[in-house]
């Protein structure tokens, strides 16, 4: 039924605004003795964080999203992943999401690898049976051994993502949406972790890259999105986008004199 | 999409059930006394109300600590949860903004973590109640279902409405806290409701009301409830309609509000 359309994620004119405080009514009496501001929203400053994306990810596409900090990447990926709604604009998403934003999400350090594993798993999108019958694999990919019975408070950071990590690439996601978290563990982990993306790609899991690593944006991606100020400022293929990114960077630090602002929206 | 909808609402019952098994364990992990504490602190609360109350204000009530008891235990259930299912969106920030799940489950496992915490401690109520020469009838299979399901109805709709609100207005946690040790006061658990006389109509206006009343006269006298529980079950529905409105209006800006 869903395989009927070859378009996984669809942004039409997807713009996100956050009100940044001058007064925000985080507690009942800054609201009330701010109430009239408050009401009318004059005290806060609109800031778009996303101003009119429109982008269509096909099926299977493996679609890189680089851009300086600040320019609205983990935003859009929080809009895709529909944790946060836009403020305007239209965002339709076909088949199953496991958004990668964070490794662990939910891990509770009292109780041990494998019970966080079985929650995270569920969290992520799998039912329960799913999860208890990945449990193998991911022990197996995570290299915990022995130590999935053991709280894991016990556990080393490494020992910590790898075991997130393992979590979120068995939950086999029709759409994968990762934000700057590959690099995890040491060098042969990593590339472990590579190599499983890869597979995902070639069995056709449609995938969105986060990353400062132009290095793998280059090497996994198809398509490569650049994002500055919270706009598409180029699409296309890896090597022209990365490219133009690249010679910014130099354009903007090789300027002598402070770099005027970006004008701002508003 | 039919099979889609059933397979998200059963990943999202495991999701809860998940939830609340790992609340219930990590409750009283490493206490060494571990889930009996969930049954001192009612009894030793009781314990210290039929000192006072029995004792040294003579009340005029037979079978005081059986009296006591049968209330403060689904109280304690109903206050434990709202007290502590209040900050569960804002305190789980971190879930919200980074994983795509059903929001509810949160609070909702709070409430459910703490049910299991009652019907755990009905066992500790019958040996009071046996102590007492009381006997247990069949009618508690119908009862405690039925009553259960009501306070559980109650008890989601008003949790979803505060737990939403409260990642907004943080100062909700201290709220409810203040809020129900009055709300303690004003429901008939030290007293019976027909103590409260020409008042009565405005304590049916609380929705714990008949329902403590229910609880105990059915472990106390084996009576179902009356139709005073029908004012119970308005109010259920009452507290759905606030608490889904409130939180399908309000869940969209959680992960930009936390």
């Amino acid at each position: 039924m869903l395989s009927e359309t070859s378009e996984a994620i669809v942004l039409e004119q997807v713009g996100k605004r956050y009100l940044l405080n001058l007064y925000r009514p985080d507690s009942l009496k800054t609201a009330l003795l701010h109430l009239p501001s408050v009401l009318n929203g004059r005290q806060r400053w609109p800031f778009w964080a996303l101003d009119d994306i429109s982008l269509t990810i096909r099926k299977g596409e493996s679609v890189g999203i680089i851009g300086p900090n600040g320019s609205g990447k983990s935003t859009l990926l929080r809009i895709m992943s529909r944790i946060a709604p836009p403020t305007r604009g239209k965002v339709t998403v076909r088949g199953r999401v496991s958004a990668l934003l964070e490794l662990g999400s939910g891990f509770h350090p009292q109780i041990s690898g494998r019970e966080n594993a079985i929650l995270n798993a569920v969290l992520l999108g799998l039912n329960l049976r799913e999860a208890r019958e990945r449990m193998p694999e991911i022990i197996e990919f995570s290299e915990l051994g022995d130590f999935i019975d053991q709280p894991m408070r016990t556990y080393s950071s490494g020992m910590y993502v790898r075991l997130g990590f393992a979590v979120a690439v068995h939950v086999r996601p029709e759409i994968l949406l990762v934000d700057e978290v590959l690099a995890v563990g040491d060098a042969e982990f990593q590339s472990k972790c590579f190599a499983h993306i890869e597979k995902l790609r070639a069995e056709n899991v449609t995938i969105v890259l986060v990353s400062h690593d132009l290095w793998s944006v280059a090497r996994f991606c198809d398509r490569v999105v650049l994002l500055t100020q919270g706009r598409v400022a180029m699409d296309g293929a890896p090597q022209p986008v990365i490219h133009e990114y690249l010679s910014r960077i130099a354009l903007l630090t090789s300027l002598p004199t402070p770099l005027p602002s970006g004008a701002p929206e508003i | 999409m039919e099979a889609i909808a059933l397979r998200e609402l059963r990943r999202t019952w495991e999701l809860l059930l998940l939830l609340t098994f790992r609340e219930l364990k990590l409750r009283y992990q490493d206490t060494i006394l571990g889930f009996v504490w969930s049954l001192i602190k009612p009894l030793l609360l009781g314990a210290v109300l039929y000192l006072a109350l029995r004792r040294i204000a003579r009340f005029d009530i037979p079978d005081y600590q059986l009296f006591l008891l049968s209330a403060l235990f689904p109280w304690t259930w109903f206050s434990a949860s709202v007290m502590l299912a209040t900050p569960s969106f804002a305190h789980n920030g971190n879930l919200i903004k980074k994983v795509r799940f059903p929001r509810f489950v949160l609070p909702f496992s709070v409430v459910a973590n703490n049910m299991v915490h009652f019907l755990l401690s009905i066992p500790i109520l019958l040996v009071f109640i046996l102590a007492a020469g009381g006997r247990p009838s069949p009618l508690w299979l119908v009862g405690i279902p039925l009553l259960t399901l009501v306070q559980l109805a109650l008890l989601m709709g008003i949790v979803l409405l505060v737990a939403s609100f409260d990642v907004f207005f943080r100062d909700l946690e201290h709220l409810t806290e203040v809020f129900l040790n009055l709300w303690f006061y004003v429901t008939p658990i030290l007293y019976p409701l027909e103590w409260t006389g020409r008042l009565k109509p405005l304590f049916l206006l609380n929705p714990m009301s008949p329902l403590i009343e229910a609880w105990r006269n059915l472990f106390i006298h084996n009576t179902l409830p009356g139709p005073e529980l029908w004012v119970s079950i308005a109010f259920v529905a009452a507290a759905a309609a606030l608490g889904v409105g409130a939180f399908r209006r309000l869940e969209g800006g959680f992960a930009d509000a936390l």
